[in-house]
């Protein structure tokens, strides 16, 4: 394992404009992609949280506008470090076209806005799916030299297929999804993506615009899943304290503009709050955007 | 309800075309101005007698300009005829040729009145025929002044002194501008009841009144009168009405109860509203009318039924009820609203004219029950007045139905309210059962 | 992260009323005609009807230029230019000008709060008399602009230099000059107030039957009291209305088992909910008279009832825990326990009916004997509500809901009623956005 020291957070735009000029090299020199993941650590130091950056994350995600960075911000300000590792020419899978499959973070305490966090990320479970190849990028954030957040975000390279994975088709049957009566309706309009896009810097296309998606394949832009967990966990943990951990699963895209039906759940235990989980659907197709968990760790 | 060719006549270049065109000239009436004198100018005081000795120093005590003689070429702001001693018709020419030497020098706005006794109480034929005579020099002079003058009677019953409260009240109201629109009437003072008020501003200081109907128009104006004399005042009128009735009540610190007077228990809501209030209820004028007209030939039974049940019936529902009270004062008076119509009747108006007569039926038959008690009842018979129903006459029409009068003009609600507040005062006690007609000496029903 | 859990035991339920207050009297009200939105009021502003309702009070109550010791008044869709709604309003009224009012907001609770607080004024001998009132147009809501141009044009009014003046307006987007309408929805759910009152209506099995019984007895019994009279000293017409709009005397069960439904219809076949059977957006305004005995007395007034005690309570609805609008199941039980009564102790019931559901909802817990041993901490069932006792001169289903103007409307008309029986007592229950309910007791005198 190496460890790459990066000034900055790095910009996801470069990072996205790199990786359409890979995928044109890849595409052009047909080229053996390597079949394993980089045995490397790529990490940034010290680095700043910008106030008016989170309080244009908190109001979108509806998160009160405390001095505490939400979880899922915490994701948008260190994904790009995780990024830089995906476009590195020795990284087995294409940047673009990634689907995410699922989040699962550990939120060890409150982390304050002006704290100088370091950030390190690296990937793992490089693994066969059904529908192409799946790797984990984990990003962890420390303060003052402990760990303070924990995230590991699964990625599917759609038709990416390595052949060290045998081709599973096995799709288990997905058992029919019965909405549960929701607890809130979320009315998301078309310029959803845009607004997550410049509060979390992901400018990815298919969020942008029906014709930057309709470029890559999309039918209709969609909702950044990141935006979708970020204000669900927000609406849960909301007046409650950190340690927790929370997941998500992807089902379907979000395509905008959407109204997803949401139900959460809380769970009470001798201690009180216990957890939530949670589910999203459209509201009209009634078809599963996402599901997941939050749990009350012990502080 | 703006009389534009009223205006016309009076004003600027139009009044010379008028003038050469010799076409009707109303004048511009004298109403009443607290700050104006009672009277434009002396009064003459015509007659010999105890009467009209005790009214000419009754008049100095209103700081009056006395004259017993006319002196040529002074205006003069009223001339008083006082003939109640006349036994014979040759007594009349007298008094009533030195008044009209003076008519001339009458200023406008000026007044004559007479003061007579009942040619029905009369013992012998000669004086009966003098005193019925005065009814009708009265009239035709009212006819032939100009110049917004009035000319209106003063009959006192037998016994009535000249100068018993009713007999002043009646002759201070017909002097000044409050009567602007009486004119070619009587008022019969038929008791020496009633007591002068301490203040001739305030006659209704102390008292509390109700005015049905009183949303607009002449309730309205009635309750605005009112409260200028003094009184404290319970505006009333349909539900529906609610919104102008809050603004009358606001306007004149009163308070506003909505209620429809045809339902049964109207009047125990307003005495109930009365007594919680201000513990006491002295005078009830009932306002609320309606009309529905239509030639009899087309006449159907709610057009009839309707007017009937608001214009009368329900006045009679509710002075039982108030007559039968502790609330309602023993001094109490009630003013009804009459019409023209219910005296000479009017095409189209059947139901209107039916139930306006049925109030001064009812007014005379409940004056008896009232005078033991020292309370009144009277009735105030208005003729073309310048209102919202007026204004929804055609045009013409209303033209004609203005110049139909010897003041050549139609009245205001205010001309009415005044002649209400004479007749709900403690000083007008002693008339009870009379109608005064506020019609400007409408040639209907003369 | 405990959860304060609801169930407190009733019997140790709170503080107890202060024992040597004096008495805060009911002595009258009035309120305009409500309109539906979009109708005879659609150009009046909640200043004008503010105004109105308090000038047909003063009317009533020959109140003209009277210095009333406080009005307090408040509306829930408020412009920002009315944040001194209630002062404004007094001083175009016949009131004097030297009367002082201030706005109070608490969504639906809003008339009932600031008949509460007055009260409570009363009591302590801060004040003698009192005007509580409220108003709402949802015809003249407030449009706010969108949150990029809001943001803008503070940045510009905040720039110095020509150059911060250019970087600030370049910030807006086209699409930031559509404005935004208030939604009706949640806040925190996104959920319509109605949708969310059908997953209770849902969840307690309210059937639609049910509710359009009582959509059809709140029309009736309003069109009765109207057509009795009840209503000449409790409403003043304004703009050409003299009952409110939105009545339908008229109304069957047929009529309204035709309606579609309108909330709800995520649930499928469960959807229960109609026009008729829920409160359409309404205009209008109510001001409420109170006053000490002493003030009554001394200025020959009526005294129709004693505001006796209030309780607010609120429920987690966020998550579903409990339904929105059903606060009111969980503050009655308080307030009975503190003033040691029972549900058999009262003689009308003024359930503010912002759905029939709600009020169905509601009364289908309080007979729940596992809902009110669990969640209320009772021994069993609170009771029972004698239907004929319930909203018995109609209720916001039939007369309609101008947010901020219902409570008004309930407390003058219960005050009446009671007035007339001579004796008893009424419970007042509203329930209230963001899972709110405000209840209180009268009693006749």
């Amino acid at each position: 394992m190496t460890d790459t020291q990066l000034n900055e957070i790095p910009a996801l735009g470069k990072l996205y404009v790199g990786a359409l000029g890979s995928a044109a090299k890849a595409r052009l020199s047909a080229a053996q992609a390597p079949q394993t993941l980089p045995a490397a650590r790529h990490r940034v130091t010290g680095a700043r949280v910008e106030l008016e950056r989170l309080a244009d994350f908190q109001r979108l995600v509806q998160h009160s506008a405390s001095d505490y960075l939400p979880s899922g911000f915490v994701h948008t300000f260190a994904f790009p470090v995780a990024m830089s590792l995906m476009s590195r020419d020795d990284f087995p899978l294409p940047l673009l076209g990634m689907v995410h499959l699922r989040n699962s973070v550990e939120h060890f305490r409150p982390i304050h806005y002006a704290e100088p966090l370091d950030v390190t990320a690296w990937a793992e479970n490089l693994a066969g799916h059904r529908a192409g190849t799946q790797v984990e990028l984990i990003a962890e954030v420390s303060a003052g030299g402990a760990v303070v957040w924990r995230g590991r975000s699964t990625y599917l390279a759609k038709g990416v297929f390595l052949p060290r994975f045998d081709r599973s088709d096995a799709r288990g049957p997905r058992p029919d999804f019965v909405p549960p009566p929701p607890t809130a309706l979320w009315r998301l309009g078309a310029d959803a993506g845009r607004n997550y896009a410049v509060v979390s810097g992901d400018f990815n296309p298919i969020h942008l615009s029906r014709l930057s998606a309709k470029a890559l394949g999309m039918k209709r832009s969609l909702a950044h899943g990141m935006y979708l967990a970020s204000r669900v966990v927000a609406d849960i943990v909301q007046n409650r304290q950190e340690p927790y951990e929370w997941s998500i699963d992807f089902d379907s895209p979000v395509f905008l503009p959407a109204a997803v039906s949401l139900s959460i759940s809380d769970t009470e235990g001798d201690d009180g709050y216990s957890g939530s989980t949670f589910v999203g659907w459209n509201q009209r197709s009634r078809r599963r955007h996402f599901a997941g968990a939050v749990k009350a760790l012990p502080a | 309800m703006n009389d534009a060719y009223l205006n016309l006549v009076n004003t600027g270049i139009t009044k010379e075309i008028a003038k050469k065109l010799g076409l009707p000239r109303p004048s511009i009436l004298r109403r009443f101005d607290p700050a104006k004198p009672l009277v434009p100018g002396p009064v003459l005081v015509l007659g010999k007698g105890e009467a009209a000795d005790a009214l000419s120093q009754l008049l100095l005590g209103w700081d009056q300009d006395v004259r017993r003689h006319a002196t040529p070429k002074e205006k003069l702001g009223a001339i008083l005829v006082v003939l109640d001693t006349a036994a014979a018709p040759g007594d009349l020419g007298e008094a009533t040729l030195a008044a009209g030497a003076a008519l001339r020098d009458l200023a406008p706005g000026g007044r004559v009145v007479t003061v007579s006794r009942p040619a029905a109480e009369a013992q012998e034929p000669e004086a009966a025929a003098a005193r019925q005579g005065v009814d009708g020099l009265l009239r035709s002079i009212a006819h032939e002044l100009r110049g917004g003058a009035t000319a209106n009677g003063i009959v006192l019953a037998n016994g009535v002194q000249a100068t018993a409260p009713g007999a002043a009240a009646a002759l201070r109201f017909l002097l000044s501008g409050k009567s602007a629109y009486v004119s070619g009437q009587f008022i019969t003072v038929g008791s020496d009841a009633g007591t002068l008020p301490a203040n001739w501003n305030t006659p209704l200081a102390g008292k509390v009144a109700v005015v049905t109907g009183a949303a607009r128009g002449i309730g309205a104006a009635i309750a605005r009168i009112l409260h200028r004399d003094g009184a404290t005042v319970i505006v009333v009128d349909v539900p529906a009405a609610g919104e102008q009735l809050a603004r009358v009540a606001n306007e004149i610190s009163g308070t506003a109860l909505q209620v429809d007077i045809t339902r049964g228990d109207a009047a125990d809501r307003i005495l109930a509203h009365a007594a919680e209030r201000y513990g006491h209820l002295d005078i009830v004028i009932h306002n609320a009318g309606i009309t529905r007209d239509k030639l009899l030939a087309n006449m159907d039974e709610s057009r009839w039924q309707s007017v009937i049940a608001v214009n009368i019936a329900s006045q009679l529902t509710m002075n039982r009820t108030l007559l039968a009270s502790d609330t309602f004062s023993p001094e109490g008076r009630i003013v009804s609203l009459a019409s023209t119509s219910g005296i000479a009747g009017n095409r189209g108006q059947t139901n209107y004219a039916a139930s306006k007569g049925g109030v001064i039926g009812m007014v005379r038959a409940t004056a008896p029950l009232l005078a033991p008690r020292g309370g009144s009842i009277n009735a105030v018979a208005p003729g073309f007045i310048e209102t919202d129903m007026t204004a929804a006459i055609p045009a013409l029409t209303r033209q004609v139905a203005r110049r139909l009068s010897s003041l050549q003009q139609g009245g205001l609600p205010v001309d009415v309210a005044e002649t209400i507040s004479f007749l709900a005062s403690d000083a007008a006690a002693g008339v009870n059962g009379q109608v005064v007609r506020v019609c400007g000496q409408n040639m209907v029903g003369a | 992260m405990a959860a304060q859990s609801q169930a407190e035991p009733a019997a140790s339920g709170g503080p107890t009323p202060a024992p040597a207050v004096r008495k805060a009297v009911v002595i009258g009200g009035n309120r305009i005609p409500f309109a539906r939105s979009g109708g005879k009021y659609t150009y009046s502003s909640n200043q004008d009807m503010l105004t109105a309702a308090l000038d047909g009070l003063v009317a009533r109550f020959g109140l003209q230029g009277e210095r009333i010791g406080e009005v307090a008044g408040g509306a829930v869709l408020k412009h920002s230019r009315d944040f001194n709604l209630t002062r404004e309003a007094v001083l175009g009224s016949a009131l004097s000008p030297e009367t002082p009012a201030y706005d109070v907001q608490q969504a639906c609770a809003t008339g009932l709060e600031t008949v509460v607080s007055l009260a409570n004024k009363i009591k302590l001998g801060q004040l003698e008399s009192a005007v509580a009132g409220g108003v709402d147009s949802a015809s003249d809501a407030p449009i706010a602009v969108s949150e990029g141009l809001r943001r803008a044009l503070l940045d510009l009014s905040r720039a110095k230099t020509a150059k911060q003046k250019l970087a600030a307006v370049a910030k807006i987007r086209p699409k930031d000059l559509s404005p935004n309408a208030p939604s009706t929805g949640e806040p925190r759910t996104g959920l319509s107030m109605g949708e969310h009152q059908a997953l209770t209506t849902a969840q307690w099995k309210i059937t639609r039957e049910a509710q359009d019984e009582l959509a059809l007895a709140s029309h009736r019994n309003m069109a009765a009291a109207y057509d009795r009279g009840f209503f000449d000293d409790l409403v003043t017409p304004y703009r050409g209305l003299s009952r409110d709009a939105n009545l339908r005397p008229d109304t069957t069960m047929e009529k309204l088992g035709k309606l579609k439904p309108a909330f709800g219809r995520s649930l499928g076949d469960e959807a229960t909910m109609t026009a008729g059977n829920s409160t359409p957006l309404t205009d209008g305004a109510s001001v409420v008279l109170l006053g000490s005995e002493d003030y009554a007395r001394e200025h020959d007034l009526p005294m129709l009832a004693n505001i006796v005690d209030a309780e607010a309570g609120a429920v987690d609805f966020v998550h579903g825990k409990d339904g929105l609008l059903m606060a009111p199941a969980f503050a009655v039980p308080r307030l009975l326990a503190r003033n040691g009564l029972t549900l058999d102790d009262f003689d009308f019931f003024e359930i503010h009916e912002a759905f029939a559901g709600t009020v169905l909802s509601t009364l289908a817990a309080w007979e729940d004997d596992e809902f009110c041993r669990t969640r209320l901490g009772l021994e069993g069932p609170l009771g029972t509500v004698d239907r004929s006792k319930l909203n018995v001169n109609g209720s916001s289903l039939a007369a309609g809901h101008p947010f901020a103007a219902t409570g008004g409307r309930i407390v003058a008309s219960l005050a009446k009623m009671l007035h007339e029986k001579g004796s008893g007592r009424g419970l007042i229950s509203i329930c209230a956005a963001g899972g709110q309910g405000l209840v209180a007791v009268l009693e006749a005198r």
